[in-house]
Formats: structure tokens, sequence, C-alpha cells
């Protein structure tokens, strides 16, 4: 339904304005305020946020920014290192958008003026209502000694893209017999099982393709983040994986091919994987929509409303202090919450309360996955964890419906 | 002269039928839309499911809707997935969600089944008729499932899971019927069929 056309026809229909009484007047004046929504970054969460707006109310002006010209799934992209997966099946376009009446600029946002209600794109202002951020993350370069001059040769692949491609590369020309070190960081992370399924593909990959070679998984963390039974069980299958916790990596040295971790333990390398700290994407820090940790976004647990900045909401991975994980279907799931408080606030009116969930699947080898899935309620206003779910072992049956559900998500969120 | 009249009358009828819908009421604006948004993200916007193995809940009886969800938490029909967001489905509104999903249009699956193993499956669905009737409609108010046009991996693996004893029905009598039925079917029987079940609107 097109609502300047209603617009319209409502001010040139005196009849009816006449019939509607005081109960149209004030929907109409509800209609005539601003309506304009900047979406920042078009991954799962922003994406997703800028199509269920759309979708619930088409009178709202939406534009949503992102320098990328395609979005690329993180999930899946670990599989791209092990061959089973290629980069191209895991890229989309924005047109789905684009067709739900999205206006897209393939800019990236300099800055926030929460005063002015504007967002910085180059020499341009853009004006909003409400403003929906969903940067993703940034890396802490600095956290580890001689990264920050290394950074270019020395991989993340953190962000499915070029990254993801030439780390296969890497890894699929080093020399049978080589040595490919990854790091984990402490948590909090982006895809706190993502670091565990990259260990399980690239395992797989050596143990299928170069038999002679060894990975090793140098963990900040204690132990296995997310998935922990299932990951260790998965492990057992790799003889060639090398799992050492409780080793947060300090330096490295990209010419001596070498990292040297906490304790002192220097590490050769042949491929390097190092998955640094994050924190919430630059533009939120500056925003200073990040708490005092200066690394995360607190937000209201029913509008996602920056605790901070008033009309900014923040959705997806930059966010802390939900009881949920920093994944792909959780930012899905806030982005549809988020448009729907946005629209029902926009039409002053109370947004409802609904809770988020998550759907989170791992590839073990080339066949099977495991899974976990947690579903959450709202009390207080806050999100809690209703259950919490593991499937009971690794099996064909998951990874197929993994399969189902990147291709009904990733229509949620683009088509 | 009565041109205009109408065409006044038609306007301002239009007006408040748009009203109703206001502005803010838009396809999500019901409350069992708001908290079926989380479902989509596996079983498409409106239940229209475009994975193979995710059941389409669009059309759904309200009725079988409810019994699948009270099952799924209650552990009768096993799956990691659904245990708990059955339990969010039943804390946050199992009749207002039941709705939504029943009042949504079916589409035909996304994936479309092999043409031979629908030739193959029509055969063996012979024997799916004493519960399913004929074209496979169910009576899903007396909790027997309506099978029609559901993607082919979902029936297979529910078929898989009631053949392995892993899924229960609720009734004994009918319980031991399945077992019999279905321990005379092969693995490639059951995808037939699935796929024959799938082909059907």
């Amino acid at each position: 339904m097109n609502n300047i056309t209603r617009r319209a026809f409502l001010r040139a229909s005196g009849i009816g304005m006449a019939i509607l009484g005081t109960g149209g007047l004030s929907s109409f004046a509800a209609e005539t305020k601003g309506r304009r929504v900047v979406v920042i970054g078009g991954g799962w969460g922003g994406a997703t946020a800028a199509k269920y707006i759309r979708l619930a109310d088409s009178s709202i002006e939406v534009t949503l920014l992102e320098p990328n010209k395609e979005f690329i799934s993180c999930p899946f992209s670990n599989l791209v290192l092990s061959g089973v997966e290629s980069i191209k099946r895991l890229t989309i376009g924005y047109d789905g958008l684009t067709k739900h009446g999205v206006k897209i600029r393939h800019e990236a946002a300099t800055a926030i003026e929460p005063d002015k209600r504007r967002v910085r794109v180059g020499n341009d202002y853009l004006e909003y209502d409400r403003l929906i951020v969903s940067p993703g993350i940034d890396f802490q370069w600095d956290q580890v000694e001689g990264l920050d001059k290394a950074k270019d040769a020395v991989l993340h692949a953190w962000k499915a893209g070029p990254q993801t491609v030439k780390l296969a590369q890497q890894l699929h020309s080093m020399k049978d017999g080589g040595v490919f070190v990854m790091t984990v960081p402490l948590a909090a992370f982006r895809c706190p099982p993502g670091p565990y399924e990259r260990a399980c593909q690239v395992a797989w990959y050596l143990k299928t393709k170069k038999p002679r070679s060894k990975l090793i998984v140098l963990d900040a963390n204690k132990d296995i983040v997310s998935k922990t039974g299932l990951f260790k069980a998965s492990f057992k299958d790799y003889p060639n994986l090398e799992y050492r916790p409780s080793n947060k990596v300090e330096k490295i040295d990209a010419g001596a091919r070498e990292v040297t971790t906490e304790l002192g333990d220097k590490v050769k390398y042949d491929v390097i994987n190092l998955i640094p700290p994050q924190r919430a994407a630059a533009i939120a820090v500056e925003a200073d929509l990040v708490g005092a940790d200066k690394r995360w976004c607190e937000v209201d647990h029913v509008t996602y409303e920056s605790v901070k900045q008033k009309n900014i909401h923040v959705v997806g991975d930059s966010t802390i202090g939900l009881p949920v994980p920093k994944s792909g279907n959780v930012a899905n799931a806030m982005g549809k919450i988020c448009a729907t408080a946005v629209v029902h606030l926009l039409n002053d009116k109370e947004a409802p309360v609904i809770a988020p969930g998550n759907t989170c699947y791992s590839w073990v080898n080339d066949k099977e996955a495991i899974a976990v899935v947690n579903s959450y309620k709202i009390e207080n206003r806050k999100v809690v964890q209703i259950e919490q779910k593991l499937t009971p072992g690794k099996s064909v049956a998951v990874a197929q419906n993994s399969l189902a559900w990147r291709t009904s998500i990733w229509n949620d969120i683009l088509a | 002269m009565r041109k205009s009249l109408s065409l006044s009358v038609f306007l301002a009828a239009l007006g408040l039928v748009l009203l109703a819908f206001g502005a803010d009421a838009g396809p999500l604006d019901s409350p069992g839309a708001s908290k079926a948004l989380v479902c989509s993200a596996c079983h498409g916007f409106g239940g229209n499911s475009p994975g193979n193995t995710v059941p389409i809940l669009a059309g759904m009886s309200p009725a079988y809707f409810k019994k699948a969800i009270r099952d799924y938490a209650e552990g009768k029909r096993p799956s990691p997935e659904m245990e708990p967001y059955s339990k969010y489905v039943l804390q946050s509104g199992l009749d207002e969600i039941a709705a939504y999903f029943a009042e949504q249009k079916k589409l035909p699956a996304r994936p479309k089944p092999d043409p031979n193993a629908v030739r193959r499956g029509m055969a063996i669905a012979a024997q799916c008729t004493v519960c399913h009737n004929p074209r496979g409609e169910g009576d899903p108010e007396r909790g027997f499932p309506d099978l029609r046009g559901q993607p082919a991996g979902f029936l297979e693996a529910q078929t898989a899971l009631l053949k392995e004893d892993k899924r229960k029905l609720q009734d004994a009598t009918l319980d031991e019927l399945k077992k019999k039925l279905l321990k005379r079917l092969s693995d490639r029987n059951i995808a037939d069929v699935a796929a024959y079940y799938s082909s059907l609107k």
C-alpha cells in the first residue's frame, strides 16, 4: 500500500477528513511529522532493520549506508578455508532491499552528530529522526605487539571477504609438513563458536590434503568458549590439531614468522591466522555509544535505543549487556525487533515487547554439523534466557538443517 | 454529479478502510506478527519456509500448530532447534502465533522434488491414506498433519524419526500401526513418498 498516495488523498478528501473524526486526526498528525530513518551498516542487523521498517510502514523513508557493494555472509565463511564452500555462494546483492524501497548508498558513514540528528557521509549530511547503528566490529590492533605494522600480511579473515579468500590461498599453498597457527582472543568477540569451527575446517583440510601438517590453536581463553563438549568431541577426530588453552598471544614477528604468548612461549608458523581482540566499530566509539569499557554499546532490551544517546538505536555485534551471543541470527532478530520498535515510536506508539532468538550451526568436517539453540523472553524489560539446547552430537541432518537455515535467513535479511 | 458523489463516498470509505489499517498497521502490526518475528529466521517470512528441511507454517491449522508446539516443548518430538523455541512460543502467546501463521497464504515449497521420485512415491503413498487421507490433507484438527506442499526434506526427516521410533504418536494403537507400516519402507521409499507429498497442492 502506498502511503504517499494515501497522504495526498487524505489531504484532498474533505469528506474523508470529516468522517474520520478525532481518532483520524491524531493518526493524520502522526503521519506528517518527520519519518526519516538512517541505518548505518548493511550486515545481518542493519540490512534486516532497513527491510523490516519498510515492510511495516512504507511511509517511512529509509536510507542504508553500506560501503560494500555486496553482502558476504560470515556464517559459512570458515568452509571457504577448507574448500567445502565457495565465497561466491556466500555473496548476495542488495537489490532485494531496493525493491522494498530502501535507499542504499554504498558509502561509509564518517561521523554521527547526535545533537543535530544527522550523519556525515563524505562532505554530505543525512538528517534522521531515528538512527539505527549496526556497524559490526573493529579490531584492536594495538593489543598485540607488532600487529599494527604487520596487519596487511597477517590475516584475521574475521570479516568475510577478500581476507577469507586470501587465507584459503595461504592454507592451500602451504607445504605439506607445515604448521598453521590460529589465535583466539579473549571473549567477547564476534561469533563465539567461530574460531573452533574454523579450527575443525582447517584441521579437516590438512588431514585430508596435507596429512603431515599440523594446526596449533592458541586460545587466550581458559577453555573452548562455545559448544565446548561438542567441539572437544570433534577435536578428537583431528590428531593433527593441537589445542592450547590459556595461551594469549601478545606479540607477533611477521619477519621471523613467530608469535609469543603471555607465558613467553614462542611458536613458529608457516601460515598464521591471528584473530585480534575486538570492539564496536569506530563510528560507534566516536559517537560515544560505547560504555565504560570503551568497547561495546549498551542498549535498551526492548527498543535497542542506546542508553547514552537518544533517538539512536544499536543492533548486532557491537552491543553488550544482553545475555545473547554475538551471532548473525541474533543480529537478524535484533534488526527485526528494533525495526518494529522504531516504526511504533515514529507513530507515537509504545514499542511491543519482543525477545530475540539464536540458532547457531557449526560445521565440524565436510558434511556434519553441531548446533546450539537459545530461546529468550523479556522480564522487567530485560532479555532473559528461557533455555539453551545443544545437538546430541554431530550429524549430517544438522548440517542439512543449517543449509535450510541459511537459505531462509539470507532471504529474511535481503530478499 | 451522481458520478462525483459516488466518487466522494468511495473515497471517504476508502479513507476509513485505510485508517483502520493505519500507517502503523502494516503487515507486521498484529500481536501474533510481532511475536512471530523471530520465527522467520528459519521458517521464512509469513511462515513460507524456503529451505528443504524446515516446515512451512503459513496456512497451518491452528489446532495442529498448537499440538506440534506442545509436543516439542514436552520432548515428544525431538528437535534441538524447536525444543527451546517451542517454550518461547508457549510463553509469549501460543494462540496469537498460531492465528498469525494460519492467516498467512501458503506458497508451494521452493525445493522442487524430482519427478521420478514423485512418481515412485505415489505408488507407496497408498499405505498412508489411512491417516493422511487420499490427498494427504490429513485431519489436522484431530492431530493428523496436512502433508501437502511441505518441503520434501522435512517430510523425509520426520518420517525417518517416526520409523526409528524417536517420534511417537499420541495414541498407542496408532503408534503400533505406524511402526508396522514404516518398517516396510526403505530409506529410498521414504524419500520418494516425501517427494510425492511435497509435490501435492
